[in-house]
């Protein structure tokens, strides 16, 4: 395992290195930022009004209603820049193997070790869940930084905070599992992406359907935002017991069924 | 314990068969040459004993154990080289033998770097600066660092220079000498005929011939060109039964006969020939035949 650890090192240091940079940059200004920007919700509204209904999509809740500067907060979780850098990282980290290594042709030589494939589903795997932590942990510091400049009563508290971080990384793990369910499957790293990134896209445009049109509201479950509501955990305190468990399951289902895929498939670059 | 052994491998795509029916039996010590022209199932067969691709039907063992179920377990005493070598472009030899030798469980720097020596590679060059073929020198250098009991090799000495390939024969006879299995698949004739003790020949998914070299060589035809005075007299010549007359180019003609040459000299001293060369019996020529006319099980199929 250790060797396969070290391997994985050597690859995703760099772009690791990167995200989480990124992702702190932005979680630093949007934690600046946004209090101005969302200053006046209302006006805002009057002047664009389809921005309503997007910010109430992704936030679960109607930012107009009885929407507090602590609430105001989980702008910054549901950003699309954030989740796109948080989804980028797991889709490229995610459909390395054995999508990727046979796309470029790699898989050879690493087939050709003496480790069997679950042991390398699963050293992936570890490097997913540590790279993941690396990346929203350094996200998180970007944003504590930034808060130093906010009045304390804007900020949600360290409990929520937690919270929604704990919720946030069952979001990734279900979408990072069902990376590596579509990368077992595949011989194509662009094809890999682009079907996950397809389900992503269809998720965020049901969860937005389903604030108006019914017959979305009845399959919104398919969507992995309906279990991310930054916004309801902000306003209620609670931790989100039933929607971590879910997304939870998501992943667990996924990661299996990607390794006996993995497992069982034949595998050939030509 | 056999090294490999294949009992009726078959692997189908669909309704296109990519191998069929090939049974092999490759003992330790032994240098054994798989040849076949490009796309004849050579690299499919090596996946299969390398448990990448599970065979449609039969068996594959790799020392004794299934080369499918057993494939991680296996390879702990299996070096190999795959037919288009791609390495991760951050990798050097010295990052290889670290990441390697965790995997394995055992130190394999001391001997990767005798071989790096000996392969003339800079062991801190990263894959992506270096050459075709000195990343085929990385991979070679990989495949033998840990001294295993069978190495598997698909085409390796594709852009190694001759000194290169001297080299990697030099090794490999070291490794059968001590009593390690060769397994060595090329479409490369004249390296398989230096190296190998036994060869077995693949085309369209099926084993034409598996001998010895001495054997075949025993049965193999020689080359035979004639020069004659001129075109006109070249053209109108009637050849006798024990030649097979292959192609005429100006005044020259080539020939290929079975056993001795006493009969096309003799013939050839009543014809208007001002020269004649004739080869030693040609395994090259043996080869060709058996890639261009045999029938094989995929056409009967």
């Amino acid at each position: 395992m250790r060797g396969l650890l070290r391997k994985i090192f050597y690859e995703v240091r760099g772009p690791v290195l990167l995200f989480s940079i990124g992702l702190a940059a932005i979680m630093g200004l949007l934690t600046a930022l946004l209090p101005k920007v969302l200053g006046d919700l209302d006006k805002m509204f009057d002047s664009i009004p389809f921005i309503k209904p997007i910010l109430t999509a992704m936030l679960g809740v109607d930012p107009g209603d009885g929407f507090t500067a602590q609430m105001m907060q989980a702008f910054l979780w549901v950003h699309p820049t954030v989740l796109s850098l948080i989804w980028a990282h797991e889709l490229m980290y995610c459909s390395r193997v054995p999508a990727a290594e046979v796309d470029r042709g790699t898989v050879d030589f690493l087939l050709g070790l003496p480790v069997s494939r679950w042991k390398l589903y699963v050293a992936e795997t570890v490097g997913w869940i540590v790279t993941g932590l690396v990346v929203l942990t350094t996200g998180f510091v970007g944003h504590t930084i930034a808060s130093r400049w906010l009045q304390p009563d804007m900020l949600p508290g360290a409990y929520k905070t937690f919270c929604v971080m704990a919720n946030l990384f069952a979001v990734y793990l279900a979408v990072g599992a069902i990376t590596f369910l579509v990368s077992a499957n595949s011989n194509r790293r662009g094809r890999a992406i682009g079907a996950v990134f397809g389900l992503l896209l269809f998720s965020f445009l049901l969860n937005f359907l389903a604030q108006f049109w019914d017959p979305a509201k009845s399959i919104a479950f398919l969507s992995v935002m309906e279990y991310y509501k930054p916004a309801l955990i902000i306003e209620s305190g609670d931790f989100p017991v039933r929607n971590v468990g879910i997304l939870l399951g998501i992943a667990m289902t996924a990661w299996i069924a990607g390794g006996i895929v993995f497992r069982r498939r034949s595998i050939c670059t030509v | 314990m056999t090294a490999i052994e294949t009992n009726n491998l078959t692997k189908s795509y669909g309704s296109r068969r990519g191998v069929v029916d090939v049974s092999l039996k490759v003992e330790p010590g032994e240098i054994f040459g798989f040849l076949g022209p490009n796309g004849a199932g050579k690299s499919t067969t090596i996946r299969m004993l390398m448990g990448f691709l599970k065979a449609t039907s039969g068996t594959c063992n790799l020392l004794g154990k299934d080369c499918w179920t057993d494939s991680h377990v296996i390879k702990q005493d299996v070096g190999y080289v795959a037919g288009d070598v791609r390495l991760y472009p951050w990798l050097t030899a010295a990052k290889a033998f670290r990441i390697i030798g965790d995997i394995r469980g055992s130190d394999i720097s001391k001997r990767g770097m005798e071989l790096a020596e000996r392969f003339k590679l800079e062991p801190d060059l990263a894959v992506r600066k270096m050459s075709r073929g000195n990343r085929q020198k990385v991979a070679l250098v990989l495949a033998l660092a840990h001294d295993p009991k069978l190495v598997v090799l698909d085409e390796p000495t594709s852009g190694l220079d001759p000194l290169m390939q001297d080299t990697l024969a030099e090794c490999l006879r070291e490794m059968a000498i001590a009593g390690n299995t060769v397994f060595f698949s090329s479409h490369t004739l004249s390296e398989v005929e230096v190296l190998c003790d036994r060869i077995a020949i693949v085309r369209d998914g099926a084993i034409v011939v598996d001998d010895r070299i001495q054997n075949l060589k025993s049965v193999a035809p020689r080359s035979v060109t004639l020069t004659f005075e001129s075109e006109a007299a070249a053209s109108e010549v009637t050849w006798p039964d024990f030649v097979r007359f292959k192609r005429q180019y100006r005044n020259e003609c080539f020939l290929e006969i079975d056993g001795p040459a006493t009969a096309v000299t003799q013939w050839a001293n009543a014809q208007a020939v001002v020269d004649i060369s004739i080869s030693p019996p040609s395994l090259e020529a043996l080869f060709r035949g058996y890639y261009d006319t045999q029938p094989t099980a995929k056409e009967t199929v």
